[in-house]
């Protein structure tokens, strides 16, 4: 038993000494919001005297995370997958790697996210004999895996003693293919000492110009080529706009393409920014834009935004609307529509005092979702399915599988 | 008319040359990027008209003993040139490039000293010359120390200045301009405990201070020491070179502070001197990674 075992009965800053694996399926190496979330979970829990290791494919031996709490499993391949790209790891040959592993760490809950993705967590949860916690993240309006694998899906479930959703949207879609399942909706997270307005700026990015700022992964389901669009059709009323492009992907060429051939001017394409970085441009911009077409679950970036006091435009796609209150702290649009998504950029970027109000609103609200206070409410989860496994009856012993033992 | 507009479509095409080439070199990996631009310095030191006699000039004041010898300046001045141009592969590779994978390539000797100008709170004022490739440096300490800005010249075109600019910020490092807006937000940046790096081996502006370097009377900007006095903060002579490797080595010289007697030009210039001297020592230590094929020197080429 290693020493973080032997601290178990302690008290914690968050509730009794836990060991926790958190099991993520896509690669580690690679940046999204399901990883950010793992990590900063992870690095909450340390901080708040549990121990937490990761479980998770990667590409990339360096993943910027301790690699003594960092178990690499498998080699991620590229998926299409709800209008995107998941890079998943779909080996099923990793039961003995991860059953050595988890016997020996002994832990005392393991938190899949996404556990019904293959094949790392389904694997992990299969095998899995302590208390275990899921986490869905995704939102889509379809799911032909879920339709068509419910029956083989439905066991999986059974194994988990605890579910979670990020958004009300998230919890929607995993019920409406496993109605009875209970879930409980724990927003994502935001680190405030990383995401505020005193973050330095990009000096020269605080010009005179009017800063536009997009981050995400370049591709089709976040909305760039509305984005791309209304900023041509403003570029005429906001001649001082600059449009900031955080993020890369399959788009990309595309992108440069459509700026090129329209010749926009003042478009910032910044491609792949270090998370260290990242901060930075939110606080050099004046206006954040998330035009998603769908399929958001819900938008750690639009916390991001919030939390370093910019006003936001976004479409108004579920797992957005189970953030932002229109009015209050965004104005929203229609989802694949440019010229309203033009119409309220040229609002915003003409009322500084609409901005600012926004602004306020944005700062006080990003305080809810501290991961203080959803850390908490995580471990909250983890004792009531410690309790729950708890009060499982023991298996009991069959006589065939003593007889083939012996 | 048709000059003006002959030179603009000259500016364009030569801006458009180097996005094709940087848009291949970006996706090379970087021996081959390297392989790349040793081929190109070749022939920009065989057939550049004034780059090369003006380095060799500067080569020859900065390094006296190099003017009777002209295998030794020829070699210099061709490592010269094949360093510059990988300086200039890994500028291209930029734009794809992860701080992560940087860190093991950079080596700094005398920690101490910017642990101790950093200690002082008002900022750290970084004072080099062109030598090396300082944004792997800069990249590094802008993601780990604190947030960098570089105050450099305005490049032209302006496109390319622009794309110079960006891919900096995308590394999280600011790009001010020699002028009153930029000067303004160095001031902004070193009361704001940031790390501003500069250079002062050439007189960019034209307002540079007649002053001897090297032992010849040049122009030599004092605006470092005057922002370094008008907030004291330290300044520190810093070098970044590349070894045979090439990972690169920071090299430091203990900080310099700039002290007022109520004489502010007088002040400005004991403080530069006392810089100059150390980047001299720089220069004269590794003249093949000096390159400034500029005019520096009355009599230059």
């Amino acid at each position: 038993m290693g020493d973080g075992r032997s601290k178990s009965g302690l008290e914690t800053t968050l509730g009794i000494f836990m060991r926790v694996g958190l099991v993520s399926p896509y690669d580690f190496a690679s940046p999204g919001g399901v990883n950010d979330h793992v990590r900063q979970l992870a690095r909450r829990l340390t901080e708040t005297g549990h121990e937490a290791r990761i479980f998770a494919p990667s590409s990339r031996a360096d993943v910027g995370f301790d690699k003594a709490r960092f178990y690499r499993i498998g080699t991620p391949i590229a998926v299409p997958a709800n209008d995107s790209v998941a890079r998943i790891t779909l080996s099923f040959h990793l039961a003995n790697q991860v059953a050595a592993i988890v016997a020996d760490e002994r832990f005392d809950v393991l938190h899949f996210h996404e556990p019904l993705m293959p094949a790392l967590p389904m694997t992990m949860l299969r095998m899995s004999t302590t208390a275990n916690v899921g986490t869905f993240h995704a939102y889509a309006r379809s799911n032909v895996g879920y339709y068509y694998g419910r029956p083989l899906l439905q066991p999986y479930l059974g194994h988990l003693h605890r579910a979670i959703a990020v958004s009300e949207p998230a919890r929607a879609f995993v019920n409406r293919y496993f109605p009875d399942f209970p879930v409980r909706v724990i927003p994502n997270g935001i680190d405030l000492d990383v995401y505020n307005p005193d973050v330095t700026p990009i000096r020269h990015l605080r010009d005179d110009n009017l800063n536009i700022l997009f981050v995400g992964r370049l591709e089709k389901r976040k909305g760039l080529g509305d984005l791309l669009r209304a900023y041509r059709a403003i570029t005429t009323r906001i001649p001082h706009a600059r449009l900031i492009i955080v993020g890369d992907g399959p788009l990309r060429g595309r992108a440069e393409a459509y700026i090129a051939r329209h010749r926009l001017s003042n478009v910032l394409m910044a491609g792949y920014v270090p998370e260290t970085v990242k901060p930075r441009y939110y606080t050099s911009a004046d206006i954040f834009c998330a035009p998603a077409t769908g399929a958001e679950s819900f938008g750690i970036v639009l916390l991001e935004a919030l939390a370093s006091g910019l006003p936001v435009v976004a479409t108004e796609v579920p797992g957005y609307m189970s953030v932002l209150e229109s009015g209050k702290d965004s104005i929203t649009v229609p989802p694949k529509n440019w010229r309203e998504l033009a119409a309220s950029l040229v609002i915003l970027a003409r009322d500084a005092e609409l901005r600012r109000r926004l602004s306020d609103y944005a700062l006080h609200k990003a305080r809810r979702y501290s991961w203080d206070v959803v850390a908490s409410e995580i471990v909250g989860v983890y004792q009531e399915a410690r309790k729950a496994l708890a009060a499982q009856p023991a298996v009991a012993l069959e006589v065939s599988r003593v007889h083939n033992a012996v | 008319m048709w000059r003006y507009r002959l030179s603009r479509a000259i500016t364009a095409v030569q801006y458009r040359g180097f996005k094709a080439v940087q848009s291949i070199v970006q996706h090379m990996p970087r021996p081959w990027a390297y392989a790349l631009a040793v081929f190109a310095a070749r022939f920009a030191w065989w057939f550049s008209p004034l780059a090369r006699p003006r380095l060799e000039f500067n080569l020859k004041i900065a390094c006296p003993e190099l003017a009777n010898d002209r295998n030794e300046l020829r070699r210099i001045s061709w490592l010269n040139f094949r360093n510059h141009a990988k300086a200039y592969a890994d500028l291209m590779q930029l734009p794809l490039a992860r701080v992560e994978a940087m860190r093991p390539r950079l080596k700094v000797d005398g920690w101490e000293y910017l642990e101790q100008a950093r200690a002082h709170g008002r900022g750290v004022l970084v004072v080099s010359c062109h030598m090396g490739s300082y944004e792997v440096a800069a990249a590094i300490w802008s993601a780990t120390l604190a947030p960098v800005s570089f105050f450099a010249e305005e490049l032209e075109p302006r496109p390319l200045f622009e794309w110079y600019r960006d891919t900096r910020a995308r590394l999280g490092i600011s790009v001010l301009t020699l002028d009153y807006g930029g000067i303004r937000k160095v001031l902004d940046a070193l009361r704001d405990q940031e790390m501003v790096i500069t250079a002062i081996d050439r007189d960019i502006t034209g307002t540079g201070y007649l002053m001897p370097f090297f032992g010849k009377l040049a122009p030599i900007p004092l605006g470092p020491a005057a922002i370094a006095l008008r907030l004291g903060t330290p300044l520190f002579p810093v070098c970044v070179y590349r070894l045979p490797d090439d990972t690169y080595q920071v090299e430091v010289a203990p900080l310099i502070f700039a002290e007022s007697t109520g004489n502010p030009r007088a002040d400005q210039v004991k403080a530069t001197q006392a810089l100059l001297r150390r980047i001299e020592q720089f220069i004269q230590h590794h003249p093949e990674q000096w390159h400034v094929p500029h005019r520096i020197w009355a009599g230059s080429p």
